[in-house]
């Protein structure tokens, strides 16, 4: 096994405990149980549109909004930052490694730990609404568009939970002030919103009614495009890995 | 490891050179102007609690940078040349340890990022060689604390390094387990290997090792052999410890010789404070000779390592 993997297996066995995968994992399912209880609540035959809005409003300003970039908070602020609360900093930065090699994997345990959260709340969704939206096109789009965001929420999360002790707090507030508040208002800064790539990326794939309902609010200047939103994603990847292994290198490591 | 002739806190043959180094935090100096160099051969780091030891191994591993002045590891800066990382096992003061991991995945873990070619077989070695192989297969969050600081050293021995920086690697052992690892320390001293222990149990380092750095205040305080440092503090006077058949008679004597600052009697032994041993210790015979007084024993009482401390950090 090379050190990149050994680091990447480690660090999700050390963070992702059975308590915190539960928990994560319920959140992360919340979503499709609201829309199995709205369906519920709605009946059989009444209000057409009402599943695909349902559907709409749980998907984009419910999972891809709140729950995956609680989940990836959560997740990726503790990848690196447990590893300075914890004092094994020395443990893993005082080797023959490069340490774009370290930043790396460290991002990469937290998409794949992430997304294994995400994943199965974006199945699970997808599934449940399918019989309502009388068609199964819309699961694959919402698995894409949670990897695209996941990954880009944990590309700026990562970095954040090694520098900041209040990381959880600052990335909420990031979340809803940068995210909702100023990214809603300045449509042309959706191209660095990791809510808005994931969209993107969810829009190219999906059934057209999902582009025609979206409210500009959800996508700004985006236009629908998997291959772009992943690019912009790989691109916050490559950006959070290279400013990782720079602070890795000119930082104190202990204090 | 060869001593450098003017200047004891360097080392002829040196694989790690501390030059001119100053760490400060915020307003607080941790270490200040310190130049000194370790070969080959065990050397003990010492210092009260919040001296700077611990600054400066962090610092000579590239865990922390120096505010100002130079690091080197075998010629290198290892926060430049991260393939320095292989002739360097660390084992810190703080805990360290993935609670989640077994003892044998703990090293084995370290071994991979240490790139080893055969991660399982090295993990076992360097077990055996702590003494923790039975209990290796344990989640290192259940051991105690002794068992943790073996796993710590049986991770920084995994890759075999050249350079070995221990921060107070025996906390919390038992006596068994300490004289266990002070004996394997020693051999891998012997074997020619770089080996940096800090520790502020005195008379373990005593122990390990005669040559010392002693930091006070973020300062190199003292550096050398122990005794040769005791000698050196020439305005502090020696104790020394005198038995003879007849104490009063003998104290009578010595308190008039110039050399003697005070002599207190305990029962059949003198306690004498002099500026000059040597006068003191050519002197002795004749006196009791003259006084027909028979020597039983004439030793310095404060030449260990703790006294040699003590007076360090009095100093300041």
């Amino acid at each position: 096994m090379t050190p990149f993997l050994a680091i990447v297996r480690v660090t999700i066995r050390q963070t992702l405990g059975v308590k915190r995968a539960i928990g994560l994992g319920l959140l992360s399912l919340s979503a499709a149980g609201t829309y199995f209880l709205t369906a519920l609540g709605q009946g059989a035959g009444r209000h057409p549109n009402a599943a695909f809005d349902v559907f709409l409003g749980l998907s984009v300003g419910t999972f891809l909004n709140i729950i995956i970039p609680v989940v990836t908070l959560i997740i990726a602020t503790s990848v690196l930052g447990d590893e300075r609360r914890d004092t094994t900093m020395s443990f893993l930065v005082l080797r023959p490694l490069k340490r774009i090699t370290i930043a790396a994997a460290k991002v990469t345990a937290a998409i794949l730990e992430s997304f294994f959260l995400t994943g199965v709340g974006a199945l699970a969704l997808g599934i449940v609404s399918a019989p309502r939206l009388g068609t199964t096109a819309y699961i694959v789009p919402l698995l894409v568009g949670t990897l695209v965001a996941t990954a880009a929420y944990c590309a700026v999360f990562v970095p954040i939970g090694y520098l900041l002790k209040r990381a959880t707090l600052i990335g909420l507030t990031y979340v809803f002030v940068w995210e909702n508040g100023i990214g809603g208002a300045i449509p042309a800064l959706a191209g660095i919103s990791p809510w808005r790539i994931g969209i993107s990326a969810m829009a190219a794939i999906a059934p057209s009614d999902f582009v025609t309902q979206l409210p500009q609010f959800a996508i700004g200047d985006l236009q629908p495009g998997a291959a772009g939103a992943a690019l912009k994603a790989l691109i916050l990847i490559t950006l959070s890995s290279v400013a990782l292994a720079s602070i890795l290198r000119r930082r104190d490591l202990a204090v | 490891m060869t001593v450098a002739a003017d200047n004891p806190a360097l080392v002829v043959d040196a694989t790690v050179e501390v030059s001119e180094v100053s760490k400060w935090f915020g307003q607080k100096v941790a270490v200040s102007d310190v130049t000194c160099s370790f070969g080959p051969g065990l050397t003990g780091l010492l210092g009260p609690n919040g001296a700077g030891k611990t600054t400066l191994l962090r610092m000579l591993t590239g865990l922390i940078l120096p505010s100002q002045g130079e690091l080197r590891i075998m010629g290198s800066d290892p926060r430049r040349n991260v393939s320095r990382y292989r002739e360097i096992g660390f084992v810190p003061e703080e805990p360290a340890l993935y609670n989640t991991l077994t003892g044998t995945e703990y090293v084995e873990y370290s071994a991979k990022l240490s790139g080893l070619a055969n991660p399982g077989q090295a993990a076992q070695r360097a077990l055996a060689e702590v003494g923790l192989t039975e209990d290796a297969g344990r989640p290192v969050g259940g051991f105690s604390k002794g068992m943790r600081q073996r796993t710590k050293v049986a991770a920084a021995l995994v890759h075999q390094p050249h350079i070995l920086v221990l921060d107070e690697p025996l906390n919390g052992t038992d006596p068994v387990q300490r004289a266990h690892l002070i004996a394997l320390f020693r051999e891998l001293a012997a074997q020619g290997n770089t080996v940096i222990v800090s520790s502020h149990v005195l008379q373990e380092v005593e122990r390990m090792t005669e040559r010392v750095i002693a930091i006070v205040d973020g300062k190199l305080a003292a550096a050398g052999d122990i005794v040769a440092i005791r000698r050196a503090m020439s305005d502090i006077p020696y104790r020394v410890l005198i038995e003879s058949d007849r104490s009063r008679v003998l104290a009578a004597a010595l308190i008039d010789h110039e050399a003697v600052f005070s002599v207190t009697v305990q029962d059949a032994a003198l306690h004498v404070e002099t500026s000059d041993l040597a006068g003191l210790g050519s002197a002795i015979p004749r006196v009791a000779r003259d006084l027909d007084v028979r020597l039983t024993k004439f030793a310095p009482e404060d030449e260990s390592l703790e006294s040699v401390f003590r007076y360090l950090v009095r100093g300041r």
